[in-house]
Order: C-alpha cells, then sequence, then structure tokens
C-alpha cells in the first residue's frame, strides 16, 4: 500500500474519442473552445467523432470502492477501460498510485498489470481452453511463476471465492454463477492493489447476483483493494458503493455518497434513477443530521449515523423532537428532527 | 446505398434506381441493335484495337519466372525429399499396418462410427486394386497439407497481428479464391518442371488460403474480453497469441485444417492434368481417356472414399471435444500389428488384389447395355436440351433456328414481332407499376433474340454497370466496368461471353431448381433428410470426379458438361434457400400465425422475404462454384475461358494461362461483387 495521501487512482481531464486522427481533433476543438468540454464534445460529435468519455475527473482513494453508474452506451465501459489503459486514451492523464500511465511503455504497463490490477468482466472472459485451476493461475503463468507454486496461490483464491472442487471443470461445465466466481478469483490471484470490476455480476440472475454481491462485500471487507466497479444497475450502485459517480453520454453528471445521489441529485437525469429505489434503504441518517449543540427533545432513540433513514424512521415515529445521533463509537455527533427524516423520504415528490 | 423497389403507378414519374439502370440499358441495347448493320464493331470488338495483353503478360511472367527459376527448382529439389520419405514410408508399410492405423484414429476422433468408417473405407481401396496409386496420392497430401498449414497459419497470424496488412492478405486471398485451379498450374509447371513436385507445391499453395481464413476469422472472433482478460492478467503479445487466442480459437481453426486438407486432397488430383506419375487422379484420367469407364468410377469411388474418410475425420476435431479410449487405440494397432506378423508370408500384393474388378467390368457392360437401351431417348434429351434451350442461348434465336432443327427458319419479320411482343410486355408491367419488372423482362427477351456470344460489348458493359449501380452505388458500377474492360482490350472478350453463356445457363438452371428443391426441403422435413446426405456427398467430392458420371452417359460436349457445372453447383443454392426459410425467427412465425395467415401467406410474406439475403448469397455461391466447375469441365468439352486456361497448360504458355485465369477471376469477382451488393442492400433493408 502507498501512503494514504496518494490517491490509488486519479483522472484529469481524461478524453477518449474514436475516430480517425482524434487525438488532433480533440486538441483542436478543445484549443477552439477554450477548454469548454461540452463545446469541444459538440463540435467532435458533428465531425463525426465519437467523444465516448469526456472530461472526466475523478479520484479513487485507497481501499474505497467507487462505483460509476450509468445506462448502456453512457461510456462507463470505455471509462474502465481506459484506466486500465485497454484503450489508450485520447486526452488527459491517469495516475494510479501516483504515476501517470497515459501513455507508458508496453513494458511499463506490463508490469503493472502483473503487479498492481486486477480485473473482472461481465462475460467473464474466462479461457475456454483452460480449467478453473489453470484460468486462475494464468496471471502467474504469464510471470512465469512456477506450476506447483502457481496452482498452490490459485488454489487459496478459489477458497476464497468458494469454488474448491470444481478446480479441474471447464468453464464451459459451470453456470453462470460459477464462471464469475472463477473470473473474481483470476483477477485476484497476483492479489492486486487496484480492482476493476466491469458490470461483474449484470449477466447474472437476480438471485445469484445478490449472492455474489454479498459475497463481495465480505471479499472487499478483508481485502480492503481500492474498487473501480461499473454497473448499470442504481440498486446494485447504492448497495455497494462508497461513492458514485454517474455518467450520461459520455460526461459524469455527478460524483457522491448514495445518499449525496439520492437526497440531492444534481439534476433531472440523476433524479429519475434515484426514482425507483426506496431511498429509506440508501440514504444514511448522517447525511441529514444537523451539528451538535442544537437543542434535542428528552428522547434517545439510539440512532446511529450509519442507519438508513427507514430504520431511523421506525425509531422514532412518535416523537417530534430533535433526537441525538450517535456515531459508532457511541459519541454523540449530531441531532437529527423527525420531520427533516420524513421530508427526506419525500424529496423526489415535489 | 439504393433500393431497388417497384414505383406505384402515380409516382412512376420519379425512376427509381433500378427502372433508371434497366432503361438505360434498354436503350443501349437497341441503339446497338439498330446500328448494328452499320458498325459491326459493336459486336465484335475489332483485333486491330485489341493490346496484346496476353503476350505481355506472358513475356512479363517468362522472363520473372525465368529469373527465379533457379531458386524454384533448388526448392522442388528440396521437397523431393519429404515427398520421396512419405512415398517411401506409405508403400512400404504393410496395409494391415495403415488400416489398422486409420481404424485407430478413427475410433480415438470419433468412437465407433469413425473408426467403421476408416476401416471400411481403407478396405474398399485395397479391394479395388489402387492401393499403390492411392498411396502415391497420400504422399502427396501428406507432405503438401502441413506446408499448407503452415503457410496459411502464418499468413493469418501476421493479417491478424499486423492491421495494414490485413486488407491487403484478405484482397490477395479473395482474388485466389476466384483464380481457377488450372490457371495456378502454368506458371508452377514452367517454374518447376513436369513432376510430381508441381503437384505438390500446387496443392499447397491452393490449400493454403482456407487456413489463413479460417485461423484470420477464428482469431477475430474471440471474445473481445477474453483478449483484454489476457492483457490483464499481464502476459506479453506473445503470450497473449500463443496461450490465450489461439487456442481459444481452437475450433474456427481446426474448420481450417479440414478445408485445408480437402483442398489438398482435390488439387492434387487435378494436378495429374499436367503429367502423371502412377496416382490415383492420373489413373482415373487415363481410364477416362481410355473409356473404360468401369474402372474410371471405380478410381473415382477411391478418390471420394479418401474425400469422406478425411473430411469426416478431420471435421471432428471441429466438432467435438471428446476423445476416445486410448487403450482400445493400443489395441487396434496390436491387432494390426499382430495380424501382420501372423500373415506376414501371406499378404497378397495389394496391387494383384482384382476384388472388384468383376464389379468395374459389370459397370462397363451394363453401362453399354444401358446406353444402347435407352440411348433414344438419351440422345433425345441432350439434344432437346443443345437445339432448343443452350443453343439458342449461346448464339440467339435468330441463328439457332433452323429448318434442320426447330423445322423453320427465323427470319426478320420473326425478330421485329419478338421484339414488339417483349415491348408490349414491359408496358403492360409499367402500366401496373412494375416498370424495372418489364424493363428487364424486354432486356432478357432481347437477349434470347441476339444470343449471349452476340451481345454487343457496349450493351453488356451498360448492363453490368447497370447492375453494379444498383447493388453498390456508383463506385462498384465503375469497377465492373474497369474490370470487364480489361477483358475486353485484352482479346478474351469472346472466350470471356462463351464462359458467360455456359455458367450463366448453369447458374440459372441451379437458382431455379435448387431453390426449388430448397423450398421443397424447408417445406417438408423428410425431403431435407434425403437430400441432405447427397448434398454432403456432393460437397465432398473433388471436381474431377463429376465428370466421369457425366461423361459415361452423354460422352464428351458441352451438354455433359453441363450438367456436371449444374451437380456441383446446385448445392449451395439449395442449402442456402432450406438455411435461409428454416431460420425465420420463431416470433415472426407466431406473429404472422396469430394474424391469421395461410401457410402459403406466411412463405410468401414473411419467410421469403426474410430469406432473401441468404438465399442471395446462396446464389453467389452458386455463381462461384459454377466458375469453378467450368474450368475443370473444359477436360471434356467446353468453349471459352476454361478451354483456353487447358490448352495453355498443354502448351505451357504462360501468358494464355495467366490471362484465362484473370479474366475468369474477374467474371467472377464482378458476379460476385454485384450478387454481394444485392444481399447486402437487402440485408440492410430487413435491419440485420
Amino acid at each position: 500500500m502507498t501512503d494514504t495521501n496518494t490517491p490509488a487512482i486519479a483522472c484529469r481531464n481524461l478524453w477518449q474519442v474514436f475516430g480517425q486522427g482524434a487525438e488532433k481533433a480533440l486538441t483542436e476543438a478543445l484549443s477552439r473552445s477554450g477548454d469548454d468540454a461540452d463545446q469541444a464534445a459538440a463540435d467532435l460529435r458533428d465531425a463525426g467523432f465519437i467523444p465516448a468519455v469526456q472530461d472526466a475527473n475523478f479520484e479513487v482513494r485507497d481501499g474505497e470502492l467507487f462505483v460509476i453508474m450509468g445506462l448502456s452506451g453512457s461510456g462507463k465501459s470505455t471509462l474502465i477501460r481506459c484506466i486500465s489503459q485497454l484503450l489508450p486514451g485520447t486526452g488527459g492523464e491517469i495516475r494510479v498510485e501516483g504515476e501517470n500511465v497515459v501513455g507508458a511503455s508496453k513494458k511499463a504497463l506490463t508490469d503493472l498489470r502483473r503487479k498492481k490490477l486486477g480485473m473482472v468482466f461481465q462475460h467473464f472472459g474466462l479461457f475456454p481452453h483452460m480449467t478453473v485451476a489453470e484460468n486462475v493461475a494464468y496471471p502467474l503463468r504469464v510471470q512465469g511463476v512456477g506450476r506447483k507454486e502457481r496452482l498452490a496461490r490459485a488454489q487459496e483464491v478459489i477458497s476464497l471465492v468458494g469454488l474448491e472442487g470444481r478446480e479441474d471443470s471447464f468453464p464451459r461445465q459451470l453456470s453462470g454463477g460459477q464462471r464469475q466466481r472463477v473470473g473474481i478469483a483470476r483477477s485476484l490471484a497476483v492479489n492486486p492493489d487496484i480492482w476493476f470490476l466491469d458490470e461483474p455480476f449484470s449477466a447474472l440472475d437476480p438471485l445469484i447476483r445478490r449472492q455474489l454481491q454479498d459475497e463481495f462485500l465480505r471479499i472487499q471487507a478483508t481485502l480492503k483493494k481500492s474498487i473501480v466497479f461499473i454497473t448499470h444497475d442504481i440498486a446494485e450502485a447504492l448497495k455497494l458503493a462508497d461513492r458514485i459517480a454517474i455518467m450520461r453520454d459520455g460526461k459524469i453528471v455527478q460524483i457522491g455518497t448514495p445518499s449525496d445521489i439520492v437526497l440531492r441529485p444534481v439534476d433531472d437525469y440523476v433524479r429519475e434513477f434515484s426514482k425507483d429505489v426506496a431511498k429509506g434503504q440508501h440514504a444514511k441518517v448522517g447525511s441529514v443530521m444537523r451539528d451538535r449543540g442544537s437543542e434535542t427533545g428528552p428522547d434517545d432513540p439510539g440512532l446511529t449515523t450509519a442507519m438508513t433513514l427507514d430504520a431511523a424512521l421506525a425509531h422514532c415515529m412518535e416523537l417530534y423532537e430533535p433526537v441525538p445521533v450517535r456515531d459508532d463509537t457511541g459519541k454523540v455527533v449530531g441531532t437529527v428532527h423527525p420531520s427533516d427524516l420524513a421530508a427526506a423520504l419525500q424529496v423526489d415528490e415535489t | 446505398m439504393t433500393v431497388l423497389t417497384d414505383v406505384p403507378a402515380q409516382d412512376s414519374a420519379r425512376l427509381t434506381a433500378g427502372a433508371k439502370a434497366a432503361l438505360i440499358t434498354v436503350i443501349v441495347g437497341a441503339v446497338c441493335l439498330v446500328l448494328e448493320g452499320f458498325a459491326p464493331w459493336l459486336i465484335q470488338w475489332p483485333a486491330a484495337w485489341e493490346l496484346p495483353a496476353t503476350q505481355w503478360v506472358g513475356n512479363f511472367l517468362d522472363w520473372s519466372l525465368n529469373a527465379i527459376k533457379p531458386f524454384a527448382r533448388l526448392f522442388s529439389d528440396v521437397m523431393a525429399y519429404p515427398m520421396n520419405w512419405a512415398n517411401f514410408v506409405l508403400s512400404n508399410t504393410p496395409w494391415p499396418i495403415l488400416i489398422g492405423l486409420v481404424t485407430a484414429l478413427g475410433w480415438y476422433l470419433g468412437g465407433l462410427p469413425m473408426a467403421a468408417l476408416g476401416f471400411l473405407g481403407l478396405s474398399f481401396v485395397l479391394a479395388s486394386g489402387y492401393w499403390a496409386e492411392s498411396m502415391n496420392t497420400l504422399a502427396l497430401v501428406a507432405v503438401s497439407v502441413p506446408v499448407a498449414l503452415i503457410l496459411g497459419g502464418a499468413i493469418g497470424i501476421l493479417a491478424n497481428e499486423v492491421p495494414k496488412v490485413k486488407s491487403f492478405v484478405q484482397a490477395v486471398l479473395d482474388v485466389m479464391q476466384t483464380v481457377p485451379t488450372f490457371a495456378y498450374l502454368t506458371p508452377l509447371l514452367l517454374l518447376f518442371g513436369f513432376g510430381p513436385v508441381v503437384g505438390l507445391i500446387a496443392s499447397a499453395i491452393y490449400a493454403a488460403p482456407p487456413m489463413a481464413r479460417n485461423v484470420m476469422l477464428g482469431l477475430e472472433r474471440v471474445e473481445p474480453e477474453i483478449k483484454e482478460a489476457a492483457i490483464m492478467s499481464g502476459g506479453t503479445r506473445f503470450q497473449q497469441l500463443f496461450q490465450v487466442e489461439i487456442p481459444a480459437a481452437a475450433t474456427q481453426i481446426m474448420v481450417g485444417v479440414n478445408q485445408c486438407l480437402m483442398a489438398a486432397l482435390s488439387m492434387v488430383i487435378i494436378a495429374a492434368v499436367i503429367g502423371g506419375f502412377n496416382d490415383i487422379g492420373w489413373e482415373v484420367l487415363l481410364t477416362m481417356r481410355k473409356a473404360q469407364f468401369g474402372e474410371s468410377l471405380l478410381a473415382g469411388l477411391v478418390i471420394v472414399v479418401f474425400a469422406v474418410v478425411i473430411d469426416r475425420m478431420s471435421g471432428t476435431l471441429a466438432t467435438e471435444r471428446k476423445r476416445y479410449d486410448q487403450k482400445v487405440v493400443w489395441a487396434m494397432l496390436a491387432f494390426a500389428a499382430a495380424f501382420t506378423a501372423v500373415f506376414w508370408a501371406r499378404l497378397p500384393n495389394p496391387a494383384d488384389l482384382t476384388l472388384l474388378d468383376p464389379v468395374a467390368q459389370a459397370v462397363d457392360n451394363g453401362l453399354t447395355t444401358f446406353t444402347q437401351n435407352n440411348g433414344p431417348w438419351l440422345d433425345a434429351l441432350k439434344n432437346n436440351s443443345l437445339f432448343y434451350v443452350l443453343l439458342p442461348l449461346r448464339i440467339g434465336l435468330d441463328q439457332a433456328v433452323l429448318p434442320f432443327t426447330w423445322g423453320f427458319q427465323w427470319t426478320a419479320q420473326m425478330s421485329y414481332g419478338l421484339f414488339v411482343f417483349g415491348a408490349v410486355i414491359a408496358l403492360v408491367f409499367a402500366w401496373r407499376g412494375h416498370l424495372t419488372g418489364g424493363l428487364v423482362a424486354l432486356i432478357l427477351i432481347g437477349m434470347l433474340e441476339t444470343g449471349v456470344s452476340n451481345l454487343p460489348w457496349p450493351f453488356v458493359l451498360t448492363g453490368a454497370a447497370a447492375l453494379g449501380w444498383v447493388a453498390g452505388g456508383s463506385r462498384l458500377a465503375v469497377l465492373v466496368v474497369a474490370l470487364l474492360s480489361t477483358i475486353l482490350v485484352s482479346g478474351l472478350w469472346e472466350r470471356a461471353l462463351l464462359s458467360l453463356y455456359l455458367s450463366g445457363a448453369a447458374v440459372f438452371f441451379c437458382a431455379v431448381f435448387g431453390g426449388l428443391i430448397g423450398l421443397a426441403c424447408a417445406v417438408w422435413e423428410p425431403i431435407w433428410k434425403i437430400v441432405r446426405p447427397i448434398c454432403d456427398m456432393l460437397q465432398t467430392i473433388p471436381l474431377f470426379v463429376f465428370l466421369i458420371p457425366v461423361l459415361m452417359v452423354f460422352q464428351i460436349g458441352e451438354f455433359s458438361a453441363f450438367l456436371a457445372i449444374c451437380a456441383y453447383a446446385i448445392v449451395p443454392m439449395i442449402r442456402y434457400t432450406r438455411h435461409g426459410l428454416v431460420n425465420t425467427p420463431d416470433e415472426m412465425m407466431e406473429a404472422a400465425i396469430s394474424s391469421g395467415a395461410t401457410d402459403w401467406q406466411i412463405m410468401r410474406d414473411v419467410r421469403a422475404p426474410y430469406a432473401a439475403p441468404t438465399i442471395l448469397l446462396g446464389l453467389n455461391q452458386t455463381i462461384l462454384y459454377a466458375f469453378a466447375m467450368l474450368v475443370i469441365a473444359a477436360l471434356i468439352g467446353t468453349t471459352g475461358l476454361g478451354q483456353s486456361i487447358y490448352l495453355a497448360l498443354g502448351q505451357a504458355d504462360v501468358g494464355l494461362g495467366i490471362s484465362a485465369g484473370a479474366a475468369m477471376a474477374i467474371l467472377a469477382l464482378v458476379a460476385d461483387r454485384i450478387v454481394q451488393g444485392f444481399a447486402e442492400e437487402r440485408r440492410q433493408a430487413l435491419g440485420l
């Protein structure tokens, strides 16, 4: 792990434009518009280019689970491929643990991938001619790790994802959920610091999806990777994320915690997303509480910052006075008025 | 892209692209007809205007081939080693061992059915008495296939790795696919001299493209995520390619191996034409020339057996992952070895085996009796087809209708009458809103009057350009005219028209009957159960073998060639028509049924339109097949480019061989692009 001040990933003015001679076109469009990203993107579109990612700026902190959410065609898959350098990136910079990877040499990239990066794919991307164990051990094989050693390590990660006993199966003999477990195991084989997941659960049945989400959270709780997670499912994003970036037509329109997204959407597009989700289940008390110091009533129903609004409301249904809110350690950090809780839930009705 | 639709009557003021193209073609044709008497150069490109392109090509090739001849000869000397070695091994291995090996291989690849196929197949070869010849052929295949696999694989990988090379390789492969097989042989003959090595090299060159194609296709079709997973695993490009992408593409590459094997076998047999060396192809040719059709058929069957065994066994590589118990393999080999050891002294020399000679004799006799008994009927079929269909198509009604055949003499009045009739039809169609259809009918009637080989060249160029324009826009039209013009100025025009006529007639026949059979198969499953194995068989048989049965019944001549071409070229039409019709999405069918459509209405309104692009692709394949067979059919008497290529081979005339081959390739390419254009247009119209 690097020191905590350096973000795991930092993107500055990142562009990915498709089309012949995109790099030059981008530079020109930016200088014409005076670095106005929207104007430049419009220009590029008119000229027949496809600006799939426009001027993306964000940081993924060390150990953070950063979710990029958007509908299909919004550029989220392109964005993760830029960061992992599966696509070259047309402009801007990407720093992985402080080092710019745009324009890095092939060898440097290969090294980076061997040591620090792991990736999980929507349709698993398993090698059809290799067994589960061989698939999982492949990232070690390319580094020249001996057969015995790499299979032993593969065994560890296979156990971690709960696939013991299927080591010698071929991908075609597994169910979708099992296949994605293999994909997850493979991406963890080299114990990477940074973990990319490109819609890992989208191709799965709802039940299996929930099961894998829970296991994913369990694994992350022990491993504490820095994660970029792509999804088109707002519920999944809210459930997993520390922070969410919402993308639309190549642009990041909002970055914020799940509560921010649900309670303070920046525009109708984001609001439209959160409409379908039960806010009470995703927004946390911490996001609506007031500073400490305001007066509280006599009751203390025992609210904490990490409680969902629904749970909090259930605790103070009968109360009409502000109540104290505590953090994990039990220290009072703020107050909340029960009517605020109810009002927060009704934001979208107005 | 333009869309070909019938104009509704009310807005026929605005012509569709199709109608415009047809109209221009009609006008040019009419002008040519009127001026025919005054300007004979409209019909026949004057010799004085011809460029001696054939000679130029010949001189250039002679010069350049001579320059690399020493290297070529060196190469052929080198190649002679593995060939002689393979020959030695195969012909000196006792036959029980070889049969045991093939049976065991069959078991390993496909279990009992394949083992049985291998055993019965080779036993048949043994019984036929052509064992030694077969081993010679097999030795050639055994050496040429690895060369072709390595060559094709390397080309495929190179094209995959270097995007700039890709389109170039693709274009070269396209051209190689359309250049007729015989055309390869002439320059090779000059380079390597007569002898089996020419066949070997020709077959290696001929068999490499399918391998290259399939490697390219396979690598291209590896799921992007699998490629990305290999990158993200930190593999170097080399590791990605050889550890992930190639193994992941194995199925498609195995299809390439299968096609490569079949192409090599086919070419090795055809190469017998340039000088036999006691192989099975030579045997067929020899017996055919001596009119020993029984033996010829027997030798042909040996080829078919090899083709089927090789095809089905290598086919399992591409389909099944399952491999069978190796113990059985060892048991089979042990049994073969034991059998050989025990009966060593008493093993008959395969050359002395004449078990099937009586059969061949009986076939010969039976054939003679058959042709004698059915002579009048067969002759009538042949003559009627020739005089009433093929000949008018070739030289036109105005020359083909003679008192001798039709019972009356064609007169100028009749021509006028026919044209008036055509014009009336066109008007009726136009009045009912189908202007394009009417004009096309008029054009076809005009062509029937004139005959394909007498068509004025401005008319042919305009017509082809019009088709190209409708199918693929002005770029295709320009390409078509440019390509055809090279044939025109190089003095091969007449021959090209003759080739066009025969292949055109065959394609038309195949389109109509193949389409009908395909329709029948799609409508009624049991028919497909019968037709399918026949199609499989026809596609496995090397081209050469098609000539034997038609020759047996109809002797040498254009009609036999026509039949051989049809027999070979009809298969894709049947397959694609059925495939297109059967694969209508269930939802569409259900929507039609729930709308209350009858079976016939569903066929006409839903299934046929949906299948149109697929059927067009079938037609495209049929055209390419017809051209390929046309050249082979030159062996039994056709005129035109095929004949020229064959003659050039006999005289080692590289200029003529290559030019005629190129002309042939141009015709095929033009037809291919136009039909593909229509298919693409249909696909886009359907949103596929």
